[in-house]
Parts: C-alpha cells; sequence; structure tokens
C-alpha cells in the first residue's frame, strides 16, 4: 500500500491548469471561417475540436489520478478512469440532446422556413445557423398551431386542475425527498393525486371535440379549421385511440393470461403456440383485408374500427406478458381463497385482479406507448381530416411543404411529444425493464 | 409429461440468474409440496376435440345469429349499421356458451381464451387468411371488385341481351384480365325527375316530399336565377328529403325547378364483347330504358403467376432488397450493440456518480414517440439547409454537403445514423439490466484471486454479457428487419435507383417493398405481388423467433407442462 503523497497536488494543479489552456488554446485559434456553398465552414475544424475533447478527457484522468496518488494512492487509477467516463459521457448526452435541443429551440423561433438565409450577425454558432438565432426567440410558432383551437371554459377548469395535481404530485415527491419520509407516508397521496391525473386527462381527452376547431375569419365568420392548425385535436384523438386500445387489450388479455397460466386443459400449449406465431405475420400486410372488414361492418373511417383492428395484436402480447407475470405469483393466495369455497372466477376477480393492478398498468402503458406510434393501420382505416392522429398531421407537413411550415412543424412536434415523455418518465423503470426484460429473458 | 398431470400443476416461474442458461434442469417433484395435491381445473374430462366441436358451434351460431340478426332487422330499419350483427353476435355467443356451460362444466377454462381467441381469429387471422388468398388472385387498385363508375358509357341500341355502346373504350376493357368477358356489369336506366323544394343551405336541399325509393338518386340540376344557369352536382347522400349535395352552387337555386337524375339498374353479366357489340347472359326487362352500362373491376385466382413475377424480376427486386434488408438488420443491430455494450460498461461502474441521472437523460430518444421524432429527422437531413449537414460542414468533416435522402448509399447511411439516436437507449438499457444481473462476488472473488479491474471484465463481464446478448441481438434484428416506419417515414424508400424498379428502391426493406407493390403500384398484379412478399416475411420472421424462444428456452419450459 503506497502513502498519500501530498506534492502530487502540486501536479493536479499544473495537469489541469495545462489541460485548460490547452483547451483554451486550441479553440481560441480557430481558423477563420469562410463561406462555402450555403454553408460556413471552419477548414479542419474537426481536428481541433476532437483534440480538444480529447484534451478535455485525458486532461480530467490525468489530474484525477494525481489527486488519487495525494489522498488515496491505491484508488487513484479509479479517479482516473470515473472522471474521463464523466467527460465522456457528457459528450454523449450532449450528442444525444443536440437533435432535441435544436428541435426545441426551431419551435420557439420566430422562422418558419427550413430554407431561410443564415444570419450574418451573432457567433459562430448562430452564423453557422447550427442554433437558430437567439434575437428570434418568439411563441409566435405555438400560437399558430393552436390559433384555430377554441378551449370551453369547463376545459380550462379541468386543465387548471390537471396540472395543479401534477404539481401535487411533484410536491410530495420533493417533500418526501427533503423530509425523508417513509413511504408510507405519501403512497396515500401519490396515488390519489396519479388516479386524478388519469381521470382529469380521460375527461378532457374525451370533451374535446372536433367542432372546437375552426377559423374565424376578420369578419367574424367561422370557418374550417386549416389541417396544419389542429394538432391538439389530432393529440385528442391519438389519446383517445392509444387509451381504448390499452384499456381494451387489457380487458380481454387478462382472462386469457390468468387461464394460461393457472389452468391446465387439452389444447392449451397450441392455443398458446398460435398466439405467438398468428401475431408474427407482418400485420399491416393484412391491411386490405382488414380495410375490407372495416367496410362490411360500417366500421371505415372510425375510432371503434381502428382499435379493433388494433385490438389482434395488442391481445396477443398483452396476454402474453400478463401470463408471465402470473407465473412470478404465487398461487398460495388465490389457492386458499379457493379453499374457502371461491369459485375460480370469484378468486381471479377478487385476489389476482387487485394484486396484478401494477402490471395492468404496465401493459396498458406499453400497448398506449406503442399504439401512439403507430401509422400505417391509421393511416389507411382513417380518412378525414378531423380523425387523423398526431403521425399523420405531421405527415402532412413533411411530404414536401418543410419549406412553409418548417416551424409550424416543430411546434407540432413538441406538443406531440409531451404526453409520451411524461408517461415514460412518470413509469420509467416500470417501462424499461418490461420492454427490456423480453430481449432478455425471450 | 401430458398436460393435465396434476403433478406438473401448478406451474411455478422460476426467474434464472444470467449464465445459468445452459444447465436448465427439471426440478424433481416434491410430493410434499402442498400445492401439488390442490384441485386442478376442472378439465380433463373434455379433451381437446370436443372442447373445439362445442366452441366451434358457439361461434357459428353467433355468426349465424350476427348476419341474420342484420338481415331481418334492416327490413324494419333500413339504414341499420353492420357492425350492429358484431353485437348481435356477441349476445348470442354469450347466451349458448351459457347453455353449454350449464351441461359441460370442464369447459371453462377455454371460456377464459375465448373473448382472445374471438378476437384474434376476426381481426388478425381471417385478414392473414384473407390476404393469403389474395396472393393468389390479381387483387389490385384497378381490380378491387367494386363497381367502377368511371367505366359508365352511354347506351346506343338495344336488341335482346345484345347491346350497342357509344365508345367501348370507355369501359376500359385491357385492364382486366379477360378483357370484359364473363365480367359483372350494371346496366342503368336515367331519367329526370321534376320535384320542388322547400329550404337550401349549406349544401343541403331539402325536398316538398320525400324521394321515390327504390331508385338511386345521382345529379341534381338546378335553376340559378341570380346567374341565369343551369347548375349540376353529384348527390352526395340522400336522407328522406334532405338531399346532401357534393358541391354547393354559389347562389341561391330557384327551388321550384328543381331535377332530379334518378337511375333504375339491373344487374348483368357480360358474356362477350365484340367491337361495340355486348352480349349480356340475359335480356333486360321489357319496360327498361337502357341508357348507360358500367361493369365492376372483376379479379379473379391466377395461380402462381404473383410468386413467378417476383421470381422473375428478382434480379431488379427481390434480391437487391432481400440482401439490403439483411444487411440493415445486421448491420444496425451490431452498431447498436457496439454502442450500447460501451455505454452500458461505463455506466455500470459503482464508483461514477450521477450515473443514474446519466441513464435517466440518455433514454430520451426512446421517450419521444419514434413517429414524430423519425419525421423530424427528415428535416435534419435535408441536403442544404438541415443541421446535420450544417454541423458537418462547420467542422470541415465532409467537403461537400451529403445529399442525405437523395443518394443510395447516403440514405442507408441515414437511415443506419437515426436508428442508432433511436435505438441506442434501448440497447444500453437492456445491457445493463444483463449487467446487474451479474453477481458482484464473482468480481470480488476474481479480485481475491489476484485478477486486475481488466481482467474482470474479460474473464467475468465479457463471457456472461456474451450469453445475454444473444436474446437481445436477435429480438432486435427481428424488429428491426419489419421496421416499417423508419423506412418508410423517413427515406420512404427512396430514392430511386437504376437498378432497382418503381417500387423497389435504394433504401426500400421488404415489407416496405410489399407496401409499395400492394398499394402504390397501379400496375398488373399489385396487392397479390404485396400479400406474396408479406409470406415471404412472415417465414423470415417467424424462423428467427423459433432460433430466439430456442436460445432463451422461453417455449420448452411451456411444453414441459
Amino acid at each position: 500500500m503506497r502513502h498519500p503523497d501530498r506534492r502530487a497536488f502540486a501536479w493536479m494543479a499544473l495537469v489541469a491548469l495545462g489541460t485548460l489552456l490547452g483547451v483554451w488554446a486550441l479553440l481560441g485559434n480557430l481558423p477563420e471561417p469562410v463561406v462555402r456553398d450555403r454553408f460556413v465552414v471552419v477548414p479542419n475544424g474537426w481536428a481541433f475540436v476532437l483534440g480538444a475533447f480529447a484534451l478535455l478527457i485525458l486532461g480530467t484522468a490525468a489530474s484525477a489520478y494525481t489527486f488519487g496518488l495525494a489522498t488515496r494512492p491505491g484508488r487513484a487509477g479509479r479517479y482516473a478512469l470515473t472522471s474521463g467516463t464523466h467527460m465522456f459521457i457528457w459528450g454523449v448526452i450532449l450528442t444525444t440532446f443536440y437533435p432535441v435541443l435544436y428541435l426545441l429551440a426551431v419551435s420557439f423561433n420566430r422562422n418558419d422556413t427550413l430554407a431561410g438565409a443564415l444570419p450574418r450577425e451573432g457567433n459562430l454558432f448562430v452564423r453557422a445557423g447550427v442554433i437558430p438565432n437567439p434575437t428570434d426567440i418568439s411563441t409566435v410558432q405555438y400560437e399558430k398551431v393552436l390559433s384555430q383551437t377554441h378551449m370551453l371554459p369547463f376545459q380550462w377548469v379541468l386543465i387548471a386542475l390537471l396540472v395543479l395535481a401534477a404539481v401535487g404530485i411533484f410536491g410530495v415527491k420533493l417533500a418526501a425527498r427533503v423530509a425523508n419520509l417513509p413511504a408510507y407516508r405519501t403512497d396515500g397521496w401519490t396515488r390519489v393525486l396519479g388516479l386524478g391525473i388519469f381521470a382529469l386527462a380521460a375527461v378532457i381527452v374525451v370533451s374535446i371535440t372536433p367542432a372546437q376547431f375552426y377559423g374565424v375569419t376578420e369578419a367574424g365568420a367561422r370557418v374550417p379549421a386549416s389541417s396544419e392548425r389542429t394538432i391538439l385535436l389530432y393529440i385528442r384523438n391519438t389519446l383517445l385511440v392509444s387509451g381504448l386500445t390499452g384499456m381494451f387489450a387489457v380487458l380481454i388479455a387478462t382472462t386469457a393470461g390468468y387461464a394460461f397460466a393457472r389452468m391446465r386443459f387439452e389444447g392449451r400449449y397450441a392455443t398458446l403456440l398460435s398466439f405467438v406465431f398468428v401475431q408474427m405475420f407482418p400485420g399491416f400486410m393484412a391491411l386490405v383485408a382488414i380495410f375490407w372488414l372495416m367496410v362490411q361492418l360500417d366500421l371505415l373511417n372510425t375510432f371503434t374500427g381502428l382499435i379493433l383492428a388494433y385490438s389482434g395484436g395488442a391481445i396477443a402480447f398483452s396476454a402474453w406478458i400478463f401470463k408471465g407475470y402470473l407465473e412470478s405469483v404465487s398461487p398460495a393466495l388465490e389457492e386458499s381463497a379457493m379453499v374457502d369455497g371461491a369459485t375460480r372466477w370469484g378468486a381471479f376477480w377478487r385476489i389476482i385482479l387487485p394484486v396484478s393492478t401494477p402490471m395492468l398498468l404496465f401493459i396498458f402503458l406499453l400497448q398506449f406507448i406503442g399504439t401512439y406510434s403507430e401509422f400505417i393501420l391509421a393511416n389507411t382505416l382513417l380518412q378525414g381530416q378531423e380523425n387523423w392522429t398526431v403521425g399523420m398531421g405531421l405527415r402532412n407537413f413533411t411530404t414536401g411543404r418543410f419549406d412553409t411550415q418548417w416551424g409550424a412543424l416543430t411546434a407540432s412536434a413538441v406538443l406531440g411529444s409531451i404526453p409520451i415523455l411524461l408517461i415514460f418518465y412518470a413509469f420509467q423503470d416500470a417501462l424499461t425493464s418490461q420492454q427490456t426484460a423480453g430481449g432478455v429473458k425471450g | 409429461m401430458r398436460p393435465g398431470d396434476s403433478v406438473s400443476w401448478p406451474h411455478v416461474h422460476r426467474p434464472r440468474a444470467i449464465g445459468s442458461h445452459a444447465k436448465q434442469e427439471v426440478p424433481a417433484i416434491d410430493l410434499s409440496d402442498p400445492r401439488v395435491a390442490l384441485p386442478r381445473a376442472r378439465t380433463t374430462a373434455g379433451g381437446l376435440v370436443k372442447s373445439l366441436l362445442l366452441i366451434g358451434a358457439a361461434l357459428t351460431v353467433a355468426l349465424i345469429a350476427g348476419f341474420g340478426g342484420v338481415v331481418v332487422l334492416r327490413l324494419a330499419i333500413p339504414d341499420l349499421p353492420a357492425w350492429s350483427g358484431l353485437l348481435i353476435g356477441l349476445l348470442a355467443l354469450v347466451f349458448v356458451l351459457w347453455g353449454i356451460s350449464r351441461r359441460f362444466a370442464w369447459i371453462m377454462p377455454w371460456y377464459y381464451v375465448l373473448p382472445a381467441i374471438v378476437f384474434l381469429l376476426t381481426f388478425t387471422f381471417f385478414p392473414v387468411l384473407l390476404t393469403i388468398w389474395l396472393a393468389f388472385t390479381d387483387y389490385a387498385g384497378a381490380r378491387n371488385g367494386q363497381l367502377s363508375v368511371a367505366t359508365t358509357t352511354p347506351i346506343v341500341a338495344v336488341d335482346g341481351n345484345r347491346i350497342t355502346v357509344s365508345d367501348p373504350a370507355g369501359l376500359n376493357c385491357e385492364v382486366l384480365r379477360n378483357g370484359c368477358v364473363d365480367v359483372r356489369a350494371e346496366v342503368y336506366s336515367f331519367d329526370l325527375l321534376a320535384v320542388t323544394a322547400v329550404d337550401y343551405a349549406d349544401g343541403v336541399l331539402t325536398l316538398a316530399e320525400p324521394l321515390p325509393r327504390g331508385r338511386e338518386a345521382r345529379q341534381v340540376e338546378m335553376f340559378l336565377p341570380d346567374l341565369g344557369f343551369e347548375f349540376s352536382t353529384e348527390i352526395e347522400s340522400v336522407d328522406g328529403a334532405l338531399v346532401r349535395l357534393v358541391s354547393a352552387p354559389p347562389f341561391a337555386p330557384d327551388l321550384e325547378r328543381i331535377g332530379i337524375q334518378m337511375a333504375d339498374e339491373v344487374d348483368r353479366r357480360i358474356v362477350t364483347l365484340d367491337g361495340a357489340v355486348l352480349t349480356l347472359d340475359a335480356s333486360l326487362p321489357a319496360d327498361f330504358e337502357a341508357t348507360a352500362i358500367a361493369r365492376y373491376n372483376e379479379y379473379g385466382f391466377i395461380g402462381l403467376s404473383n410468386f413467378v413475377s417476383i421470381l422473375s424480376r428478382a434480379q431488379r427486386s427481390l434480391i437487391p432488397v432481400f440482401a439490403w434488408n439483411v444487411s440493415f438488420a445486421v448491420l444496425t443491430i451490431l452498431i447498436n450493440t457496439a454502442f450500447g455494450v460501451l455505454l452500458a460498461v461505463l455506466l455500470n461502474n459503482p464508483d461514477l456518480r450521477f450515473r443514474n441521472l446519466y441513464r435517466t437523460l440518455l433514454i430520451v430518444p426512446w421517450a419521444l414517440p419514434n413517429i414524430i421524432t423519425i419525421q423530424v429527422w427528415r428535416g435534419f437531413l435535408n441536403e442544404n439547409f438541415g443541421v446535420i449537414n450544417r454541423v458537418l460542414m462547420l467542422f470541415d468533416i465532409t467537403p461537400d454537403p451529403i445529399n442525405w435522402l437523395g443518394v443510395a448509399m447516403a440514405a442507408k447511411g441515414a437511415v443506419l445514423l437515426v436508428n442508432l439516436w433511436l435505438g441506442l437507449p434501448f440497447m444500453m438499457t437492456a445491457v445493463l439490466g444483463a449487467l446487474s444481473a451479474i453477481p458482484r462476488e464473482l468480481y470480488e472473488a476474481a479480485k481475491i484471486d489476484g485478477a486486475s479491474a481488466w481482467q474482470g471484465f474479460w474473464g467475468v463481464t465479457a463471457p456472461l454479457l456474451r450469453t445475454a446478448l444473444v436474446p437481445i441481438t436477435l429480438t432486435g434484428f427481428a424488429f428491426n428487419f419489419n421496421n416499417f416506419n423508419l423506412i418508410f417515414l423517413l427515406t420512404d424508400g427512396g430514392p430511386p435507383v437504376d437498378w432497382g424498379t418503381a417500387t423497389a428502391r435504394g433504401t426500400d426493406i421488404l415489407i416496405s417493398w410489399a407496401y409499395n407493390e400492394a398499394f402504390r403500384s397501379q400496375g398488373g398484379y399489385a396487392y397479390g405481388l404485396g400479400s406474396a412478399i408479406s409470406i415471404l416475411i412472415f417465414v423470415i420472421t417467424v424462423a428467427v423467433s423459433l432460433v430466439n424462444f430456442r436460445v432463451t428456452g422461453a417455449l420448452k419450459e411451456e411444453s414441459n407442462t
């Protein structure tokens, strides 16, 4: 075991200073930018940036190593590795986030065209157009895409309540963190507020109607809404379809999953196999057949038809997951209930369903998120613009009209992403572990 | 073990640690286990055949009740929507099932599965069967079995069952398999009905009395006094005395002078076509004043022609598309796995502070709906104004801007790049999950044996990770093999290339190619061809999944029970 060597502090200071100076020198001596075609180019800029990044990682690692020598020599190597990792990860995070931040920045920018001329003022990044001009910050894009949405007073009240509940749940979490409260003191609040959020969101989604979307001319007459100004209606449609598909899948799949997990009957294995393999047929290649079916049932261009069409794939998958979950739950509970005289259905209804509420929620959310991003079936079955989903609404922007609608597209994209982003992060651990479990466990 | 053997019930899930895949023992049966002796489901009395027969009978009754119910009820309520048949059938099903369960109590387990089975049969299995059948037909946009209004051609003379049309080209016979021979057709008799209206507003005309039943109203002709002109438009729908017009007249019409074109129609079959003279299978009714004829878009069985045509053009479509599809799926998984393992190994370091924060930040592309992000990436990749090219040019990484969506190689690169951004969080999380399942003791044991951190990684992490990576990468492969959203929304399969066809282009994968054939080409064999391709995709997907199940043993456990 080596002893700490206080002199290493001096080395550390030297290395850190050297790193900073080196990075500063590299970035400060970038060649003069030139304009080539429509682009601002820093000749050989990549070498300077890559060099600075590498120097930053190595320099940080080296100063952490010398710090380790000065304090705990046995761990100096680890200090170096860990601090180098921090730098590297931040580089990755920056790269990953850049498109997201750029999207956000464009949506808060006055410029509506992708093809606008580059600004001549501002720093290098602004002049190169890799970050939007900060002097043009504005909410005009959001005002534009929401301008033909007319919310009713009671919907504003519901939205206010929703925001309050969301703030409340955040406050509870924060309070629990700060005051170090035990889970049993906060769980009740979290559950009530969470249910409240779900209920309010459901009521808002159901209460919004296509009739609330219209333009008003200067003379005060109502005109039909333009397809680029009704993103909120598309979001509402998508939430409605995804929510109902999720609920439907849970409703139908739980009994099947239960039977597969807990009952033994002839044909069980064959049925299970056919569930797994039938849904491997590329679902949307049955499009014409589904289209034909919906025409026969008079369900074309209705949400009911779309939800029924989604249900085929959703049910097999959900039943499979629920079966897997139940197999990890001990059957002792239901058995004791059945010994006490409960019927099998009673055991399922009163014991299994309450116990598996979290699992049912996750099946719902998985289906919800999956359906939100479905494009092709919706595109085939829904025809009227007032029935469009988010994906179809955005597709309407991207088919050749970037030039005039770039700002509106980005604002719509941000608005359309918010529901899923919130759900994903609210249930992050459960969702990620559930989705990757399929890959790990098979 | 036979199904129904009580000793195997209930089946208990056995969570496995990573690395124990290979040697999975069947646990010995412990007869002292209290669960073994507990009552089984009341199942074994029936047997598979009897259960299926009973359930099949119930479903048949429900189907007949649904169809029959709609037909009968439509006599009373003509506008009854067809989906009410679903509700009637459902009601009948519940009733029949209740009856069956009173007689055969052992059938109960099937009832739990039945709702799922019914939906799978109706909305997955039936469409799949229909699709497979269509693969052997020449079904296409121009041959969709519907009446083709566009082929309405005036009739100039009628002689028994032989009619003469003004312009045989109007029937557009060449798109059908056998021309117009043996094709269903409608013969129309048009006449103008003079009516009066009481009101007109917003494209809806309110007539003084409802239109006569049994004949189809097609067009409205009205007089616009302000303009002094006749105006005529198609009728969108008729509801009693309310007539909804396809396009509204620009000025108020004269409500007293309205003509509605009514059509009578008879259903016939064209037997032969000789110049402008058509022979029908039967002559027209005596008092029928035939004025026009329209044919149906008939389609029919063509055997293996679709498959033959795929193979005959394989050089230009099937082979290159299949090659790119496989290499895309393999490359994207290799790239994503390499980066995913790198990040996960770095983040798995317990000394690393904020690693949960980093993980949370890095999964943001996963948390955004890909249907939105893919379409936004399309804008980022724009050749002249996209931010990706601006960054590449700013740092002088490429000498010239890259035409991401316009050149086949660049488009392939763009697909891989965007899929890395989209798929890295999943890979990273999956690998982190696999890493966290490696017991810490293994590292400590290695350390006690004098292994360095580097040796610990190669001796412990790497071999265990390799086992865990197989199912992860196979799942990813199966998913990306059919990643329609990515290709369709990002590059739309483009750009067109010289070796390809109008439907098989630079970045088309099998599934987007099938989609293009089915829904975008109006050529000779559109939909049937698409169905044939999707059968091919199905076979490949099943093969990959079978390998996956074999590796993970997911289904093997099942067949033992």
